[in-house]
């Protein structure tokens, strides 16, 4: 996923000299091939993200293509001011890759840990949010946000999860779910997005649910979530992210506005780590883990 | 005209931007929309009129012009002063003075990129000079000689993200960047040294690698001077330009008398203001 992250990036910027890649000292050898291949459209700005923010914006105005990197945590929660203000107000073209999103840095504890990014950005009017879930939704993602004309937020978690789509997406249409896996429709439909598609599809087999990745949180089609919907006993939503104003709380605004239906919100309660491990133990101490999910999958739908 | 640039080209001539006026029409704002940031906007009025006046290009007169300078209102709080400028320039109308903070105007309190004629939004503090750095960025990488000027209260300093930008700004050698400090000794609550001392600034915005010029904010020549000695010594440098300045300046019972930062006029003060205004040196 991160190879094809780099890929598509040294793509852009070798066919747009417009396209440039701001970091804030972070990205180690993610970026080795960018800054090898086009040496001049890489900057990186310091330990300085709000000015680096500030001057994406200030650099998208004269009509370059800023993609601002950074770990979820600084980019966007840390410059949340600064991409209302300075980006998103004036609908800049500035692309946003807030990296480690959730809690790929598991032993670093909570400054590294980014579990509340898409609830911070998706009260920003305008600014659009994206999660890919694999390499394949990931390639499609970076594309879809250098041609979209406002400012986007790309939320990348864990990376090495694994493939859910078996090929490369043909077109990524604004909002659209996409399904994964088609199950029984008297068994749940689980929406999840990011690293937990794959966990949804681990899952499925078992319950014989359907599963649809959403890798476009905003703007999401009402119809499709409703579709997702009709089609199943009840809706799960899994993310690894705060149940507080996620992909969980969009699902069930929509619905219970279109079209009422029980949903099971999965993902970080309300609290922080306590403590640090491995990915997958930090995952079973928010109980995401597989055994965890499954577990409240089938209480929920046993009600 | 300045030696190292073309001709500013809006072809107003120096009895446009006449600070009294200038300071007439913020008070005719301020009035008609009831609303406060008179002091603010008065200690820039001299600053802001020698930067339209002998610095500012505009081709045609187009705010929106590709190869126009910029002019980053960081302390948006200082609008006013910009606004009584674009007045000068046609881009804003009589109506739209008058009808300061009418329902649906579009004039608002704080600097708004949204309109034309101020590059961005700010008051927020601390945003507007990253920005500026990421023009002056760009306009490097473009190859032109095009000019920003950053607007700074020193109250605004208090935030950390401007030192990010000065920093940012010297080690990209941004020499077409100019920082300008208005110096007047206040901040919202209080005065700059009771609140959070900033030091000797011309020393900092040394150390951290500008070239630094001090002027009276209120002497137009000085200003003048100043600005354009920091333009034709070629030293690869951001500049900085420090300048001491009296909030409220213009009228008497205003300067330095932090009220001003907000308090609104009455149909007494505004007229007690006018008259202030009338015995100034510059009237025309």
């Amino acid at each position: 996923m991160r190879e094809a992250f780099s890929n598509v990036l040294v793509q852009l910027a070798r066919q747009d000299n417009r396209v440039l890649l701001l970091t804030g000292d972070h990205g180690y050898a993610l970026f080795d091939e960018f800054r090898k291949s086009c040496p001049t459209q890489y900057i990186n700005a310091g330990i300085a993200e709000q000015n680096m923010v500030g001057m994406a914006a200030g650099l998208a105005g004269l009509g370059y293509r800023p993609f601002v990197y950074g770990l979820a945590a600084f980019v966007p929660v840390r410059v949340i001011e600064q991409i209302k203000l300075d980006v998103a107000h004036d609908d800049r073209q500035v692309v946003f890759l807030g990296d480690g999103a959730g809690f790929v840095y598991s032993h670093l504890g909570t400054s590294h840990q980014s579990t509340e990014d898409i609830s911070c950005t998706r009260a920003i009017p305008g600014l659009e949010i994206l999660s890919p879930c694999d390499r394949h939704e990931m390639v499609s993602c970076l594309n879809y946000a250098y041609n979209r004309r406002r400012s986007v937020y790309l939320r990348m978690g864990k990376s090495d999860r694994g493939d859910v789509h078996s090929a490369p997406i043909a077109v990524l249409e604004p909002g659209r779910l996409l399904k994964v896996r088609s199950g029984h429709p008297d068994r749940p439909a689980i929406i999840a997005t990011g690293s937990m598609v794959r966990t949804a599809l681990d899952i499925s087999n078992d319950i014989d649910a359907t599963v649809w990745s959403a890798p476009i949180l905003k703007p999401l089609n009402a119809a499709d979530v409703c579709y997702a919907s009709s089609s199943a006993a009840c809706v799960v939503t899994i993310e690894e992210h705060s149940i507080y104003g996620g992909l969980g709380s969009i699902i069930a605004e929509i619905l219970s506005e279109h079209a009422p239906a029980r949903v099971l919100r999965i993902g970080v309660n309300d609290r922080f780590s306590s403590y640090c491990g491995s990915y997958q133990y930090l995952l079973g101490e928010h109980g995401l883990d597989l055994p965890s999910i499954r577990s409240k999958i089938m209480s929920y739908v046993k009600v | 005209m300045k030696s190292d640039q073309p001709p500013v080209d809006h072809n107003i001539g120096r009895k446009h931007f006449c600070p009294t006026r200038m300071r007439r029409t913020i008070l005719e704002m301020a009035y008609a929309g009831s609303t406060v940031h008179i002091g603010c906007a008065f200690s820039i009025v001299e600053l802001i009129s020698v930067l339209y006046r002998n610095y500012l290009r505009y081709p045609e007169n187009n705010p929106d012009a590709e190869g126009r300078d910029y002019l980053v209102l960081s302390k948006g709080h200082g609008v006013m002063a910009q606004y009584a400028c674009m007045h000068e320039l046609g881009w804003i109308s009589d109506e739209q003075i008058k009808g300061y903070f009418a329902d649906g105007s579009e004039l608002k309190g704080l600097s708004d990129s949204r309109v034309r004629g101020l590059e961005v939004t700010s008051g927020s503090l601390g945003h507007g000079f990253s920005v500026g750095v990421g023009i002056a960025m760009g306009l490097k990488r473009r190859g032109t000689d095009q000019k920003v000027y950053a607007i700074l209260g020193d109250g605004e300093l208090n935030e950390g993200a401007v030192w990010e930008g000065v920093l940012v700004a010297a080690h990209h050698d941004l020499d077409n960047l100019m920082l300008i400090v208005d110096q007047n000794g206040f901040q919202a609550m209080g005065s700059t040294e009771e609140i959070l001392k900033l030091g000797d600034l011309d020393d900092k915005f040394q150390s951290f690698g500008f070239q630094t010029a001090e002027v009276d904010g209120h002497d137009e020549v000085e200003i003048d001077t100043a600005i354009s000695k920091l333009w034709a010594e070629r030293t690869g440098k951001p500049k900085a330009l420090v300048a001491r300045t009296v909030k409220g300046k213009g009228v008497p019972f205003m300067e330095s008398d932090n009220r001003w930062h907000y308090t609104r006029l009455t149909e007494d003060t505004f007229a007690q203001a006018v008259e202030a205004l009338k015995t100034s040196r510059d009237q025309l």
